[in-house]
């Protein structure tokens, strides 16, 4: 191996690589399952490390790497069928469900029953851009102006989007939470 | 946006998430924080709200990467074909 060839490797194992995680993290969302994720992780590092010459050192790497794996996604696998159904949000009220719980549970303690698979499964099941921006901001705790330079939109439209997300996902995982009794639903 | 002096319920609820994440401008944060103190409502939706972001986040940060996934990264990206120089 060369110096520079030699270098180049240090400097992506000390930079890219300990971003590993998040990388993986939004990947299985993206993917949807273990066996695509690691697929995808790892195609997403080769295409880095590839260009790894076009980065540059000191700006934020990680947004870096994640945008990438976002176009390997998009070019790659979305073309291939996700596994399980994704909901219709137009379908989902857009209010809070405050409204609904206000007088029995205005804490929400009720979600604390709800197992983690259930959460997932609810995050899964959102549109493609819509599941996007909520994993960055809520796994990964990206800004705002982060997210927007990763997925290319405007921030108003991250602002948005991050909001009915939310919105349509607290929904979701209330009338999961009514179905399974842990709270009284409202009857409409 | 512009900056109000002061906001409705309405508005209020519409920065809703941008005042929880800190993404808004210190005026607008300013009119928000001034319409929590007066409104009991919205200071009630706001803490359901911020209840259910810090459970959402507590619930999906645990996963890393798997061992055999680092390891197939290393020995194929760093020192497999990954590793050959850039086109």
């Amino acid at each position: 191996m060369t110096g520079a060839a030699e270098e180049r490797r240090r400097s992506f194992e000390s930079e890219a690589l300990p971003h590993l995680d998040s990388v993986y993290r939004v990947a299985l969302r993206l993917a949807g399952d273990e066996a695509r994720a690691d697929d995808l992780t790892q195609e997403t590092m080769l295409r880095a490390y590839r260009s790894w010459h076009q980065y540059t050192s000191g700006s934020n790497v990680r947004a870096w790497l994640l945008t990438i794996l976002r176009h390997t996604f998009i070019n790659e696998y979305r073309k291939s069928k996700r596994a399980g159904p994704t909901v219709d949000i137009d379908e989902i009220e857009s209010f809070s469900v405050f409204d609904d719980v206000q007088d029995v549970d205005p804490e929400g303690t009720f979600f604390k029953q709800i197992v983690d698979e259930e959460v997932i499964r609810a995050i899964d099941s959102l549109p493609d851009e819509f599941r996007e921006t909520l994993v960055l901001s809520d796994v990964e705790r990206l800004s705002y102006a982060e997210i927007a330079d990763v997925t290319g939109v405007p921030v108003g439209t991250v602002k948005s989007r991050l909001f009915r997300a939310r919105q349509v996902l607290q929904r979701m995982l209330y009338d999961y939470a009514v179905e399974m009794g842990y709270i009284q639903g409202v009857e409409q | 946006m512009k900056a109000p002096d002061s906001i409705d319920c309405r508005a209020a609820a519409e920065q809703l998430y941008a005042y929880l994440d800190g993404e808004l401008t210190p005026d607008v944060e300013a009119a928000v924080r001034a319409h929590l103190e007066d409104c009991a409502p919205c200071f009630r939706l706001y803490g359901f709200e911020e209840s259910f972001v810090a459970f959402l986040r507590a619930r999906t940060q645990a996963r890393q990467a798997p061992e055999h996934l680092k390891k197939r990264i290393f020995e194929q990206v760093l020192f497999g074909r990954g590793a050959a120089d850039p086109e």
